[in-house]
C-alpha cells in the first residue's frame, strides 16, 4: 500500500494495482482453461467404431440389375448392367435403417418413401439417401467408401466380360 | 399396543442423556419445543417453525411438488440398488436386465418400482408445473422460482432419456438413435452435440458409458442441488403462494409508519419481500405435526402407490438391440410421443424450432406476464388471457401425444385404435 495515503482504502498504489491485475487475470485464465480442457477432453481422438472402407464381394457374384442389401454395413449394392453402385440404407431423418420396396425405398420410423435413386417421394426425409464411391480393389473386389459421398450419377463401370 | 404407553416409552428414550444427544428435543409439548423440533433438526430445519394455513390446503397445491420430490427419492434408492449389479457395457447390460428379472430376488420388483416412479415423476412433474400455472404462483417474488422449475422439468426429461438406453434393448436403442438425430437437426451445434453425447458418431459402447455416467451421476447430482435450491426458495420466497399477497404486496415497510397493532421482531423491518410479509400470527400454524405428518403422510402414500403398481405390471424389456433393423412402429415413452409425432412431419421443426421455442417461452413467462392480479387461486378470473393461452397449448400437447401413442401404426401410418391393426407388409 501507497504510505503517502494511509487514510483513503480506496487508494491503491501503481504496484498494487498490476499484481491485482495480474491476479484476477492469472485466476481467470485458469479457469477458463480448465473448462476448456474439460471440454475438449470429452471429443474422442481415437473412434473403435468399424472401418468406412470395406470390401463387398466380387462384381460378378451380384447379378444383373439386382439390389442386395449388407446387413452388417447397411446399405445397399445396386447392379445395373456393368455399372456398380453403392446406396445407404440409414434414412437422412432420424437414422432408421430403411426397407426395399418394389419402386424404391421405405423408412419404418415415419415413412419416409424414397425412389429407386434414392430420392425423396414423400414424409420427412430432408435430404435423398446417400450414395457412396465404389472402386475396384487390386484383388478385384468392389471397394466401398462410406465416408465419401457421390452424385447418383457415378458408377462403377467395368468392362461388360466380367 | 397402547399408543400412549409407545408414546411415553419413545419420550423416556428421547429425553434420556442419549437421546437428547441425537435429538434434541423429544416429541414436542410446548409451542416452544414445536418451533425447536423444526429448528434443532437437519432434516427438519429447511422448513419454517410454522406455516400459513393457506398452504395446508390439498386443494390449493394437490401436493404435486411433494409427490415429484418423493418419486426422485424413490427412484435414487431403487436406482443405486440396481446399480449394485448394472454393467454398461453393451455385451453384459441386456443380460444383466434378464438377470433382474429372473434371478436375483427381488430384482424384478426394484426394477419395476424404478421404472414405474420414473414414469409417474414425469407426469407428476408436468402436473406440478400446471398446478403452478394455474395458480400464478410463478409471479413476482418467485419468478426465478419458476426458472429452476423449468431446469428441473428438462432434467428429468433428460434422466429418462439417459436411462432409457441403459437396458439395451431394441426400444432403447432405436429410441436413442432418433433422439440424437433430432439433437443433430439444431443449428450450428447440433452435429457437435450429438457427437459429444454419443462419443462418436454410432449408438455403441461409448454412447452407453455416456449415457451411464450422466445417468446415474451427473443429472441426478445436478438435479439434487437444484430441487434443494427450489425448496430454499419456497421457503425465502414466503411459502407457498396466498390471494393475500397478491396485488398489493407490502414490499417494503417504511421505517416509522409501522401499523401499531402488531410487535414487530428485528428481523420483521427487513427490507424487501421476506418471509414475513403478509403474514399474520394468527393466520399460522406450528408445521410440527401439522406440516410434518401430513408430508410423512403423502410419502407412505406414494411409496405404497409405486409399490402396487411394481407387484402387479412388469417393465418392458424388448429383444436385444438390433443395430440394424428398428422395430416397427419404433415408438419413444409417451411423454416423448408429442414430440415423435411432430418429428414425423418436420425434424428440424418439431424437433427443434418448436420445442425450442416452448422452453423459451417458459423461461421468460414470468418476466413477460407481470400483471399481479390473480395469484394464488385456480383459474383466477384475472388470468382468464394467460390461462387460455396455456390451455391451448396444453391440449395441442394432449392431442399430439394421443394421435401418437394410438393412432400411428406400423411405418408411423395412420391407423384408428378400434380399427384391425394393418397387417405389417414389409420389413422384416
Ligand atoms: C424435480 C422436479 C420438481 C420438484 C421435486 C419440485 C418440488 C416442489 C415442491 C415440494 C414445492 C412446494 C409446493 C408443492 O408441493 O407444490 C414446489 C413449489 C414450486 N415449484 Fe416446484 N418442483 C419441481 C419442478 C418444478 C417445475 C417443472 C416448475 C415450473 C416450471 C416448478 C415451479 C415451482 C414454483 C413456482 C413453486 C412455488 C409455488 C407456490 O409458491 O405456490 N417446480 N416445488
Ligand atoms: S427415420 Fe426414417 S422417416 Fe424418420
Amino acid at each position: 500500500m501507497n504510505p503517502s495515503t494511509p487514510n483513503d482504502p480506496n487508494d491503491i498504489s501503481r504496484r498494487g494495482f498490476f499484481k491485482l491485475t495480474l491476479g484476477w487475470l492469472a485466476g481467470t485464465f485458469a479457469i477458463i482453461a480448465s473448462a476448456a480442457g474439460a471440454v475438449r477432453f470429452l471429443v474422442p481422438n481415437v473412434l473403435f467404431e468399424p472401418s468406412q472402407i470395406f470390401k463387398a464381394g466380387k462384381p460378378e457374384d451380384l447379378a444383373d440389375g439386382s439390389v442386395t442389401f449388407l446387413e452388417d454395413e447397411r446399405v445397399f449394392l445396386v447392379r445395373q448392367g456393368n455399372t456398380y453402385r453403392c446406396l445407404s440404407a440409414i434414412c437422412t431423418h432420424l437414422g432408421c435403417t430403411v426397407n426395399r420396396t418394389e419402386k424404391g425405398y421405405h423408412c419404418p420410423c415415419h415413412g419416409s418413401v424414397f425412389d429407386d435413386q434414392g430420392n425423396v417421394k414423400s414424409g420427412p426425409a430432408p435430404r435423398g439417401l446417400a450414395w457412396f464411391q465404389v472402386t475396384l480393389s487390386k484383388d478385384n473386389r468392389l471397394l466401398v467408401d462410406k465416408s465419401r459421398m457421390v452424385a447418383a450419377d457415378k458408377y462403377l463401370v467395368l468392362p461388360t466380360k466380367v | 399396543m397402547n399408543a400412549p404407553l409407545l408414546k411415553r416409552l419413545w419420550q423416556t428414550f428421547a429425553r434420556s442423556r442419549v437421546g437428547r444427544s441425537i435429538f434434541r428435543v423429544g416429541l414436542p409439548e410446548s409451542n416452544l419445543e414445536r418451533s425447536q423440533a423444526m429448528t434443532s433438526s437437519f432434516l427438519l430445519h429447511i422448513q419454517p417453525a410454522k406455516v400459513h394455513k393457506h398452504s395446508l390446503k390439498a386443494g390449493y397445491s394437490l401436493g404435486l411438488g411433494l409427490i415429484s420430490l418423493y418419486l426422485f427419492f424413490i427412484l435414487i434408492g431403487t436406482g443405486v440398488l440396481l446399480m449394485f449389479y448394472y454393467v454398461p457395457s453393451t455385451d453384459r447390460a441386456y443380460n444383466e436386465m434378464k438377470d433382474l428379472q429372473f434371478v436375483v430376488s427381488a430384482g424384478l420388483l426394484i426394477r419395476n418400482m424404478h421404472r414405474w416412479a420414473a414414469h409417474l415423476m414425469v407426469l407428476f412433474v408436468m402436473l406440478h408445473l400446471c398446478r403452478v400455472f394455474y395458480t400464478g404462483a410463478y409471479k413476482h417474488p418467485r419468478e426465478f422460482n419458476w426458472v429452476m422449475g423449468v431446469g428441473l422439468f428438462l432434467l428429468t426429461l433428460g434422466l429418462s432419456f439417459t436411462g432409457y438406453l441403459l437396458p439395451w434393448d431394441q426400444l432403447a436403442f432405436w429410441a436413442i438413435t432418433v433422439g440424437t438425430n433430432i439433437a443433430g437437426y439444431a443449428p450450428i451445434i447440433g452435429p457437435k452435440v450429438k457427437y459429444l453425447l454419443l462419443g462418436g458418431n454410432v449408438v455403441g459402447q461409448e454412447a452407453l458409458t455416456r449415457f451411464y455416467a450422466l445417468h446415474v451421476i451427473v443429472l441426478p447430482t445436478l438435479a439434487l442441488i437444484m430441487v434443494a435450491v427450489h425448496l430454499w426458495r419456497v421457503r425465502k420466497d414466503g411459502g407457498l403462494s396466498r390471494p393475500d399477497e397478491s396485488g398489493d404486496v407490502i414490499e417494503q415497510i417504511p421505517l416509522g409508519q409501522l401499523p401499531t397493532n402488531k410487535s414487530y421482531g428485528l428481523m420483521e423491518l427487513a427490507r424487501g419481500t421476506t418471509p414475513q410479509v403478509g403474514k399474520n400470527p394468527e393466520d399460522e400454524v406450528f408445521s410440527w405435526p401439522h406440516l410434518v405428518f401430513r408430508e410423512i403422510l403423502l410419502f407412505l402414500l406414494v411409496a405404497a402407490v409405486v409399490l402396487f403398481l411394481a407387484i402387479f405390471w412388469n417393465a418392458p424389456l424388448e429383444e436385444y438391440a438390433n443395430p440394424i433393423y428398428p422395430p416397427n412402429p419404433a415408438k419413444a415413452p409417451w411423454y416423448f410421443l408429442g414430440l415423435q409425432e411432430l418429428v414425423s412431419y418436420s425434424a428440424f421443426w418439431g424437433g427443434v424450432v418448436i420445442p425450442g421455442l416452448l422452453v423459451t417461452a417458459l423461461v421468460l413467462l414470468p418476466y413477460l406476464d407481470r400483471a399481479r392480479a390473480g395469484v394464488g387461486r385456480w383459474f383466477a378470473r384475472e388470468r382468464v388471457v394467460a390461462n387460455s393461452i396455456f390451455t391451448i397449448c396444453l391440449l395441442a400437447a394432449i392431442v399430439f401425444t394421443i394421435i401418437g401413442t394410438y393412432f400411428r401404426g406400423p411405418s408411423w401410418s395412420w391407423v384408428e385404435p378400434w380399427q384391425q391393426p394393418p397387417a405389417i407388409t414389409e420389413g422384416r
